[in-house]
């Protein structure tokens, strides 16, 4: 009798585990994009788990670092209010890996602007982002506003980077013009970072 | 609310019945003297009754700092909530609001404002005197237009306006000092450069009241009926720095551009005493954006470094 082949799929059962088993796969020399994001979206958020780097400012949203990778990739939770959202951003080059912990956020898609950047930025689609879902984007695929359009409901994300980095370049939607800008992190490792 | 709470938590300081379908918060609430935070979001309420009365002489009025009634059914804001002196926080976020009641500014203690996802169309000058907001939430409404006297928010920090119906912002916002975020976008600014030359001629009244203004014609009280001496008082400066001119209600609406953080340009509507006085390069056609660049330079370059984040893009 013939075994059936089946591909294996791993299930990370909670995030101390999700963060193990991402440092296995980070420590090869390839890294295959959909294993990561099957992996992150196989770990069903446990808030206990990860409450202590779920740090909420009132006016803006926040990142909070989980963990670096040993230099490969950033982990980190981010912590959107009410109607909190971002600016239109590119990804350095990096992979972006956005897994949904808790609420919604929705994501519109944008095209890269002309090199002039001279009109409205394109919109090329949205989409609603559901508890546990997880999305990827890179630069070749385009940009991205995130957004908690929630007028009741916190929103809460994981976030995966690698390489890791620190400026990005936000994106005027009405013009195209770009702004390169520094990323901070609100807390690290569940402390509070203090500027 | 189950009858009996006050008697068997007195002391309770933070009730959270949120999605609990609530449709009316009866009278027990005004038994809880300790109560500074209430949450009841996604409820059922909105309907007449549904605070209870009496809400400005129970303890609440005084102890409450947090309310939040977001995701409910109001569809104007509730006259009762106004008895809440000490409020500190207050979220009316995703009901059906279509207007902010003047009497607002009751809520002096008020230092967050969540308002977003609702149907309102336009805010009353009354919110400025709130002199401790600092979180002001207008997002996904249908404003548009912002009073001018909203740049009295010297406490503001933060304002949300995006995804409503805002064609252009007053300059008075330039002077929002502490303002570090400002959110626009999903709105129809104005991207090229405009001129509104719509102009009314000025009454004679208007005439009289720029001479005794740009001549220093003195005047005491006594010399003029109080509705002239009041009249006088409200002239406004034109803006345009080469003209010392004043001017009542008589003016030119001009949109000019200011650029902050060196790469957005928010239109900004100028006002100025006549068409004469339009920017010096009065010839400026729709693609030279470059001038209305530089002649708003020099009043922008001040205040521009102040708006730290414009999240525009």
């Amino acid at each position: 009798m013939e075994q059936p082949v089946q591909t294996e799929t791993w299930k990370a059962r909670s995030l101390e585990e999700l963060v193990r088993m991402l440092h296995q796969i980070f420590a090869e020399d390839k890294v295959s994009v959909d294993e990561v994001q099957a992996l992150m979206e196989s770990y069903e958020s446990n808030p206990e788990e990860w409450l202590q780097y779920a740090k909420f400012d009132q006016y803006r949203y926040t990142r909070n670092l989980v963990d670096n990778g040993n230099g490969k990739f950033n982990l980190m939770i981010l912590c959107w209010g009410e109607g909190h959202g971002s600016s239109i951003h590119d990804h350095t080059d990096s992979h972006c890996f956005m897994k949904i912990l808790q609420g919604n956020l929705k994501e519109t898609l944008f095209e890269w602007p002309e090199k002039k950047g001279n009109g409205e930025m394109i919109k090329k689609s949205e989409r609603v982002l559901r508890e546990n879902q997880c999305a990827y984007i890179n630069d070749s695929i385009g940009l991205h506003r995130v957004e908690n359009i929630s007028h009741t409901e916190p929103a809460v994300s994981l976030h995966l980077y690698s390489p890791p980095f620190d400026t990005c370049n936000t994106f005027d939607q009405r013009t195209g013009h770009k702004h390169k800008v520094t990323m901070t992190f609100y807390s690290q490792f569940g402390e509070r970072t203090v500027c | 609310l189950p009858a009996g709470l006050s008697q068997w938590f007195p002391a309770l300081e933070v009730l959270d019945v949120s999605g609990t379908g609530l449709t009316e918060m009866g009278t027990e609430l005004l038994s809880l003297p300790c109560l500074h935070t209430l949450l009841a979001k996604n409820n059922r309420l909105g309907g007449p009754g549904s605070l209870p009365k009496g809400l400005g002489q129970a303890p609440l009025a005084r102890s409450l700092r947090v309310l939040n009634l977001s995701g409910n059914r109001f569809s104007e804001l509730p006259p009762a909530l106004l008895q809440l002196r000490g409020l500190r926080s207050l979220s009316l976020g995703g009901n059906r609001l279509h207007g902010i009641p003047p009497d607002i500014q009751e809520l002096q203690s008020l230092e967050f404002l969540y308002l977003g996802g609702n149907f309102i169309t336009a805010i009353p000058p009354e919110l400025a005197k709130l002199p401790s907001l600092r979180y002001l939430v207008l997002c996904d409404n249908k404003i548009q237009s912002i009073p001018p006297q909203l740049a009295q928010l010297h406490s503001l920090r933060s304002l949300s306006l995006h995804n409503n119906l805002l064609t252009y912002l007053p300059r008075e916002i330039l002077n929002l000092v502490h303002l570090d975020e400002l959110s626009l976008r999903g709105n129809p600014l104005v991207v090229r450069f405009v001129r509104d030359l719509t102009y009314n001629p000025p009454s004679l009244q208007e005439l009289a009241g720029r001479t005794v203004k740009t001549r220093n014609v003195p005047y005491a009280p006594s010399d003029l009926p109080e509705s002239l001496v009041r009249y006088l008082s409200l002239a406004s400066n034109c803006p345009n720095p080469k003209c010392g001119g004043v001017y009542f209600d008589s003016c030119v609406r001009q949109i000019k551009f200011v650029d902050f953080c060196g790469k957005y340009r928010l239109p900004l509507m100028h006002y100025l005493c006549s068409p004469e006085c339009s920017s010096p390069f009065s010839s400026a056609s729709q693609s030279s954006t470059s001038q209305s660049e530089s002649d708003s330079e020099d009043e922008a370059s001040v205040a521009a470094h102040r708006m730290q984040k414009v999240l525009l893009g």
